[in-house]
């Protein structure tokens, strides 16, 4: 039932993500779409518009009284939006709204990462990631005061700039790469501003700001605490491409706000680039004119090789894997295509703990990035992407490997449950499957899903059925970023094993770990837009 | 006997060798692990922190290891190992449940030993 309130207004939902309260900002999002009738473009403008001032930080890196390091998260509220948007057309109809619903609940939480590691301001990483209640508890012990609302406004680490124009397209273009890479902020900025203003430039102003951000990539992340990106330079770029088509370029001022200057924050992570371009210069010379597509398919043999590399193998010998594919004719795409079926077996097979899908399953978005550069420009170093997102993803898996394996989280085969799932007529396989991933029961889900994919060759509504599923749960824009990402490579893929990325992604969603137990944004969702099937 | 023949049977003979050595080393290791103090386990455990461990190769084979603890060692020895890893808190609790009780029932359970196997069929890992 919804309660009788003051006039929901953009000024409102203004100062409410502002002031960090998620729950109310929520509600008029929901208000100004349902009962003003206000575009969901719009409203989507607007909420990024309030939260792009305060979303930069001043270093990914905080030095610390100790002498020591630690990482600062990278923002995530643009991540949502962007999953969202691309999730909204998989879903349809105002089933499709759901994951823009979750991606507004976050976003007043995700606001000032520098004020809330360091406990100053309240949010997601405040109240989960760093426990500050525990340690600066308020005058009331049963209420977490880092849940919201803010005692303080949210602080302004890069304020907006003007556009830099003057000077030709390619010098601009090669300043503001160059300025990416070296920490301009201010520069890169403006740059940008300036080349987007003009429709002719933006092909080319994309190509650019994805190739700056795949490059900047982490040679490692084992005991490297927060010396790493994990691909969120990638990410954000990605982020601002797709969601500047859909809101138009033209009103994308404050989406590029809030891309852009973080892209040039530090750390600069260039040494894995250096090492992929000098293998390339050395044993692919004719690298920049390998085609994206070959006409050879690649044998089981082939990707069973790869997958080894991927998952049990260390650095060279994916260089080694990727380059053999490489010089037996595949194509960029083809090679990006097996990179991306055969690291699903680490999450069919091996990942167990919950807290153990977040890593790789960035490596995976990472990649996902690559790919769609890959598809939509053209680029003389794409072959080298390829390299990057594959090395990422074997070093995530080693990184995981590091710790020893728990007992406590192993989880029963999913074969024990196949005799069960194949007794389901096939036309109630769908319903069960979505109790199953709400109960996080992963075994009997994804033995749903093999059973599933077994006995029909349907798959547009397994996909609908997970992702679904999937945005029941709040708190976190990696569900909708994974989401997006799986879906647009299933259907891009081309080799013979692409179902087992329905697999993986079934099982990523049916065992990653929960940011909240409930689902309190479902429920503020489903009051507004009562969907069908909810 | 076709060449292939003859291949699969010099293969056999290769696995043979190595299933040999294999089972040698493994005695070895029983030795030792069997005549090892609380502190020399609790300093082998320790090469499995990942600030310690030499790679993934290395910490991939401490499920071998625990399997082989609960084969040799008793019960007594296994809740002061045990011990000593839960006083060290959360980033030690993987290893801490797998020196649990529960995991070593289960562990010694699923440990079978056919009668014409010279050893249980351990992890080889």
């Amino acid at each position: 039932m919804v309660l009788m309130q003051a006039a929901a207004t953009v000024d409102r939902l203004r100062d409410e993500i502002q002031g960090v309260r998620y729950r109310e900002a929520t509600t008029t999002f929901c208000r100004l779409v349902t009962e003003e009738n206000r575009p969901l473009k719009a409203m989507i403008k607007e909420a990024i518009a309030a939260a792009a001032p305060y979303v930069q930080v001043p270093s990914h890196m905080m030095h610390l009284p100790t002498g020591e390091m630690r990482g600062v998260n990278y923002d995530h509220t643009i991540l949502g939006w962007r999953g969202a948007i691309s999730l909204m057309g998989e879903l349809g109809g105002s089933r499709g709204i759901l994951p823009n619903i979750q991606a507004m609940w976050y976003v007043p939480q995700g606001l000032n990462v520098w004020e809330q590691v360091i406990c100053e301001f309240p949010g997601h990483y405040a109240r989960d990631g760093e426990q500050c209640n525990r340690k600066f508890p308020g005058p009331d012990e049963h209420v977490d005061r880092f849940d919201g609302p803010a005692w303080n406004p949210p602080k302004i680490y890069f304020e907006d700039h003007d556009p830099i124009e003057g000077g030709s397209v390619e010098d601009r273009l090669a300043r503001m790469t160059w300025a990416i890479a070296e920490g301009d902020k201010a520069e890169a900025y403006g740059l940008f501003l300036g080349l987007a203003k003009d429709p002719g430039n933006r092909q080319r102003l994309k190509d650019a700001i994805l190739f700056s951000g795949i490059i900047d990539l982490q040679d490692t992340i084992i005991n490297r605490g927060g010396y790493q990106n994990i691909g969120h330079k990638a990410l954000r770029a990605r982020a601002l491409v797709d969601i500047a088509d859909y809101l138009g370029w033209d009103d994308s001022h404050e989406l590029i706000y809030t891309v852009v200057p973080d892209l040039a924050c530090s750390p600069h992570l260039h040494g894995l680039w250096s090492e992929i371009s000098n293998i390339c210069r050395m044993e692919l010379p004719g690298h920049a004119s390998i085609p994206k597509r070959s006409d050879q398919p690649f044998t089981e043999r082939e990707l069973d090789i790869l997958t080894e590399a991927l998952l049990w193998g260390g650095p060279y010998d994916v260089n080694g894997a990727i380059m053999g594919l490489f010089k037996r004719g595949a194509g960029i795409l083809d090679v990006g295509d097996a990179v991306i079926v055969c690291f699903q077996r680490y999450l069919i097979d091996v990942l167990e703990h919950p807290n153990a899908f977040l890593h790789p399953t960035h490596a995976l978005d990472y990649m996902n990035v690559v790919q769609s550069w890959t598809r939509n420009h053209d680029n003389p170093h794409q072959v080298k992407a390829v390299f990057m997102g594959a090395r990422f993803m074997n070093d995530t898996v080693r990184s995981n490997a590091m710790f020893p394996r728990d007992p406590n989280s192993a989880l029963e085969p999913r074969r024990h449950h196949r005799a069960w799932a194949d007794g389901i007529a096939v036309d109630r396989l769908l319903p069960l499957l979505k109790q199953h991933l709400l109960a996080q029961d992963a075994p009997r889900s994804c033995a749903l899903v093999d059973s599933y994919l077994e006995r029909t060759s349907e798959r547009h509504d397994l996909l609908d059925t997970i992702t679904y599923a999937a945005c029941h749960w709040q708190n976190d824009p990696h569900v909708m970023r994974n989401g997006a990402s799986s879906l647009e490579e299933f259907r891009h893929n081309r080799t013979s094993r692409h179902d087992d990325i329905i697999r993986g992604y079934a099982k990523h969603q049916a065992r990653y770990i929960k940011r909240a137990p409930t689902h309190d944004c479902y429920r503020v969702y489903a009051d507004y837009f009562q969907p069908a099937n909810a | 006997m076709s060449n292939d023949t003859a291949n699969l049977g010099e293969l056999w003979r290769v696995r043979n060798a190595a299933a040999v050595t294999l089972g040698l080393t493994e005695d070895h290791m029983r030795q030792a692990v069997r005549a090892a103090s609380v502190e020399q386990l609790v300093g082998l455990i320790e090469t499995f922190s990942p600030a310690c461990s030499t790679g993934t190769e290395w910490t991939r084979t401490f499920e071998p290891l625990v399997e082989r603890l609960w084969a040799w060692r008793d019960d007594a020895t296994m809740a002061a190992l045990a011990e000593v890893f839960r006083a060290r808190g959360m980033p030690w609790m993987a290893v801490t449940n797998a020196l649990s009780a529960e995991h070593g029932a289960r562990t010694r359970a699923e440990l079978r030993q056919p009668a014409w196997a010279r050893l249980p069929a351990f992890t080889l890992g």
